[in-house]
Parts: C-alpha cells; sequence; structure tokens
C-alpha cells in the first residue's frame, strides 16, 4: 500500500488545496496512491472527517501533525487529543526532545520531516545541538525539496541508521503524490499507520523526476 | 515581536490612504512585458481597453505597513500576493487605495524564525465603487540567534 | 486550442504552458511600467550589492504572467482571485516555465480553479498559487 505521508489542505495556513480535489486529482491522474496522510501545520484537525470521501474514492485519508521544533519540522503520526494537550502544537520553538518523549508516551510517531532544508531541517542543527536522541524515522523524500536537499536527507538517514519515508508535502492540488511511502500490508486507521511505522517496513518513494526512486 | 500584541494594536486599523492615477502606457508596458496577447489588455486603442487584473498589485501606498509597527529594522520581504478584481479599471481612473493589515501570524522556515503581516489594499474609483482588493503578505524574518 | 465557455473544461486540464520573458530588458521594460525600478529588479551587479544572487522577477511580473497563462488558454475568463506564493526568487536572465492545471469545476458558478506555478531549469518550484476563473 503506497501512502503520500505529508499533504497539506486549506486547514494549513499555507496550503490551498482543498481535500475533495486531491481525491479527484490522484483518481483523474491515475497515481500509484491508496490514500494519503494531512499533515496540518502547528495544529492537529480533529473538525474534519473524510470518511465519507474515503469511502467515494477509496482512498484512505488518514490525519496527522507538521509541528515546529529546534531542530526544524517534525511530522507527527497518531496525534491524540491527549498528545494536544501534552505540549503545544502551535509553539514554533518546541523542544524536540519533548516532542518525541510526549509522541511515545501518547502511542504516536514523531518523524523530522525535510532534514535536508535550511533552517526547517534537521541536517542545519545536527552540528550546533548535536545528534538528537530518540530520532528513528526521518523523511527522504519531499516533494517540495530543492537542489540536493533530499541527497542530505538521506546520507542523514543512512549515517545515522534512521528508516526513511517519503512525502509530496503538497500545499496545491497537482503536487499530491510526488513522493509517498510504500507499506507491505494495508492500513486503513491511524492506529495501523503508527504500526506499520514502529514496524519499520517501509520504502520512500520519488516521483519528482521522471523516473522513480526509492530509499528504504 | 509578540504576536497577540501586535494583533491587538494593528489588526483591522487603517494605516494608509493613497490616491494612484491609471496611466495607458503603463497598462501597455505591464501586459506587453507579462505576456499578455488580448488587444483589450495590450492596445490603448481596443475600445474594451483595461488593465489586466492584477494590475492593481503593484500599487504602494504612502507606506507598506503601519508606521508605528515594530519592525526593530528588520525590511519586510515580500512572500505573496491575492488580486481579487471587482470591476475592469481603465485607464485615466483616479483609484484612492485604503490599506489595513488584514492578518498577522507567525512559522518557521527556511530563513529562521518568520512574521507574516497581511496588508489589505482595498481600491476604490471615482464612483466609490470598490474595484479591486489586494492582499500583500509581507514576511518579517529574525535571525537564528533571536 | 483556446476555451471560449465553462463546457469546454474538464478536471485535470493543463493549460498550454509558456517560457515567460524573464530576460532583463523586459524586466526593465516591466519595472518601469509597474514603477518598481529598484535595482534588485533592474540591475544584477545592483542586486548582488544588496546580497542577491542577481536581480530577481518582482513577484508582482510573476503573477501576472501567470495570469497571462490564463488569459492564452481561456482569453475571456474572468479572473475572481489568483493567490500567489513566491517561494523563491525568480531569477532574471534564467529560463522558467509556467504551468497550470485546472483542479476544480463549479458548474453553478462556471468557476474554474487552477494551480500555478513557476518553475525554474532545475524543475524548482518558485512561485506557485492558485486562481479562480469565471467562464461564459
Amino acid at each position: 500500500m503506497i501512502l503520500d505521508l505529508h499533504s497539506h489542505s486549506i486547514v494549513s495556513d499555507d496550503g490551498r488545496a482543498k481535500v475533495p480535489n486531491y481525491c479527484q486529482w490522484i483518481r483523474k491522474k491515475d497515481l500509484p496512491l491508496d490514500g494519503f496522510v494531512l499533515t496540518e501545520h502547528r495544529k492537529f484537525d480533529f473538525d474534519s472527517d473524510y470518511s465519507a470521501l474515503a469511502t467515494e474514492f477509496d482512498l484512505t485519508i488518514l490525519k496527522a501533525s507538521e509541528v515546529e521544533t529546534e531542530y526544524g519540522h517534525v511530522l507527527v503520526f497518531g496525534v491524540t487529543r491527549a498528545l494536544t494537550e501534552a505540549f503545544d502544537f502551535s509553539d514554533i520553538g518546541l523542544p524536540l526532545a519533548k516532542v518525541l518523549e510526549e509522541s511515545e508516551r501518547h502511542g504516536a510517531v514523531a518523524v523530522p520531516c525535510h532534514p535536508g532544508r535550511t533552517r526547517v531541517g534537521m541536517c542545519a542543527h545536527v552540528e550546533s545541538l548535536g545528534i538528537p536522541a530518540g530520532v528513528s524515522i526521518v523523511e527522504v523524500f519531499n516533494g517540495g525539496s530543492r537542489g540536493t536537499e533530499d541527497d542530505a536527507a538521506r546520507a542523514l538517514a543512512e549515517t545515522q541508521g534512521y528508516r526513511g519515508i517519503g512525502g509530496s508535502d503538497a500545499h496545491i492540488v497537482s503536487h499530491i503524490g510526488r513522493c509517498a511511502t510504500a507499506f507491505p500490508g494495508a492500513i486503513g486507521t491511524e492506529a495501523e499507520l503508527v504500526e506499520a511505522l514502529q514496524a519499520g517496513e517501509f520504502e520512500a518513494k520519488s516521483w519528482k523526476s521522471k523516473s522513480s526512486e526509492s530509499s528504504s | 515581536m509578540e504576536i497577540e500584541e501586535l494583533r491587538k494594536q494593528f489588526l483591522k486599523l487603517n494605516f494608509d490612504t493613497a490616491e494612484f492615477r491609471v496611466d495607458g502606457d503603463d497598462i501597455v508596458g505591464f501586459s506587453v512585458a507579462c505576456g499578455e496577447t488580448a488587444s483589450r489588455y495590450t492596445d490603448a486603442s481596443d475600445p474594451d481597453f483595461q488593465a489586466p487584473p492584477t494590475f492593481p498589485a503593484r500599487f504602494h501606498g504612502r507606506r507598506m505597513l503601519p508606521s508605528d509597527l515594530p519592525l526593530e529594522g528588520k525590511i519586510p520581504l515580500d512572500a505573496g500576493k491575492a488580486v481579487m478584481p471587482q470591476k475592469a479599471i481603465r485607464a485615466g481612473t483616479k483609484l484612492v487605495g485604503k490599506s489595513y493589515l488584514n492578518e498577522i501570524y507567525e512559522k518557521t522556515g527556511r530563513s529562521g524564525r518568520m512574521i507574516f503581516l497581511v496588508s489589505r489594499m482595498e481600491l476604490f474609483d471615482e464612483a466609490e465603487d470598490l474595484a479591486c482588493i489586494v492582499d500583500s503578505r509581507m514576511v518579517v524574518r529574525e535571525r537564528p540567534a533571536e | 486550442m483556446t476555451i471560449a465557455s465553462f463546457d469546454q473544461v474538464e478536471f485535470g486540464d493543463e493549460l498550454p504552458s509558456f517560457t515567460p520573458d524573464t530576460g532583463l530588458e523586459n524586466v526593465r521594460r516591466f519595472a518601469k511600467a509597474a514603477q518598481m525600478m529598484a535595482k534588485r529588479f533592474t540591475d544584477h551587479e545592483g542586486a548582488r550589492k544588496e546580497g542577491l544572487p542577481g536581480a530577481m522577477v518582482p513577484g508582482v511580473m510573476s503573477q501576472a504572467i501567470l495570469t497571462a497563462m490564463i488569459h492564452r488558454w481561456a482569453p475571456e475568463a474572468a479572473l475572481v482571485k489568483i493567490d500567489t506564493i513566491f517561494r523563491a526568487p525568480v531569477m532574471v536572465d534564467e529560463a522558467h516555465e509556467v504551468n497550470g492545471v485546472v483542479t476544480d469545476l463549479d458548474e453553478e458558478t462556471k468557476t474554474a480553479e487552477i494551480d500555478l506555478t513557476i518553475t525554474n531549469g532545475a524543475g524548482e518550484t518558485r512561485v506557485l498559487g492558485t486562481a479562480t476563473v469565471r467562464l461564459p
């Protein structure tokens, strides 16, 4: 099963895509995606219910968050109401250690995203802050990466032994599915996604260039 | 800069009113440079000659932001623009632009902590009809050490 | 093919892309018309003195280029809203491509939503945005 693990809708301040249009786009363009995860900036969207859309388009639509730490941006999968009370998702200077620790305590998984990006990626902060403890997965393919940012992410993952995921970081409809993550089994809920990430059996995919790349 | 304080002090308060005259040569120069091919934008003799819809985005008031906004010497950069045209704007029209801050928010980006200031200019024509709304999203970046 | 009416538009349609003229002379022509004659737009050396890698295409020009693409595709389209995000500078004298795709259609209002991008030669998105247009 292939899921785009990083996307934004109009719920994010800089998101311009409506979720039904993501679904239409995936089907119209026959993208090799079975679903996507909405990782809204600095918040968790408790209000939206995409179950009817998921059924209509036969897609898995899950919700997560993208929060901001001193090591850059971090995707949090498996967000619960209790986790949103454990730290302030809107804080743009969260300590990564707290995000990792609280995520684990609440059965969620925290994944630094676009680590190769300046300022908002983990690589930029490793020299001054050191390698953070507790990271086991990073995003190695990001649809919004420029230049060698994904190369830096993959190098970090290789040297530190991190597993790698992929996500488009789509903010507009037509960018969905540029990168994604392949899992061996079916995933239908946030809890199943967390379980699959914890199991460590997944492979990052990128369709940004003509030739498909992959990295586990 | 504390976001909540900025919001309380500055949101929705008019900080500038300015007048602009729409010049026909400017319309043509603007349109041709941007690749417009329709004569209503590129030919002043076209009976429907008018400014292309995003033309009003070029207008700047006497100030881009409230004069007492505590920018601490930082220069706001252009992060984006939204234009919502309301009616055709013809050469020779006099527009009055009224500006206020419509949104203030923060996030981190490739350049560190960023404060976004969305300045909205409402442009009215001589009939006092709303001719266009232009949102300018400006970003103020803080150095990493701050 | 140009679009004359809403009925001719389908979800997922790609607008004919074009390579905008981002040469220095043309940007100067724009800057003069827009009264934006700052050196960061009109002079590579002046822009470098301001710490930039070279002269940049003004954001207002990028936005108007995207609008021109819409008009080339559907000459009678009326722009309801265009919202552009300047992610990275569009550098003067570098080749860029302008693209648009239809991502939503509203039959009741006869409006289409379009994703818009300006990408550089490396395939990096420098400007992205969306537009809503009303069609006859």
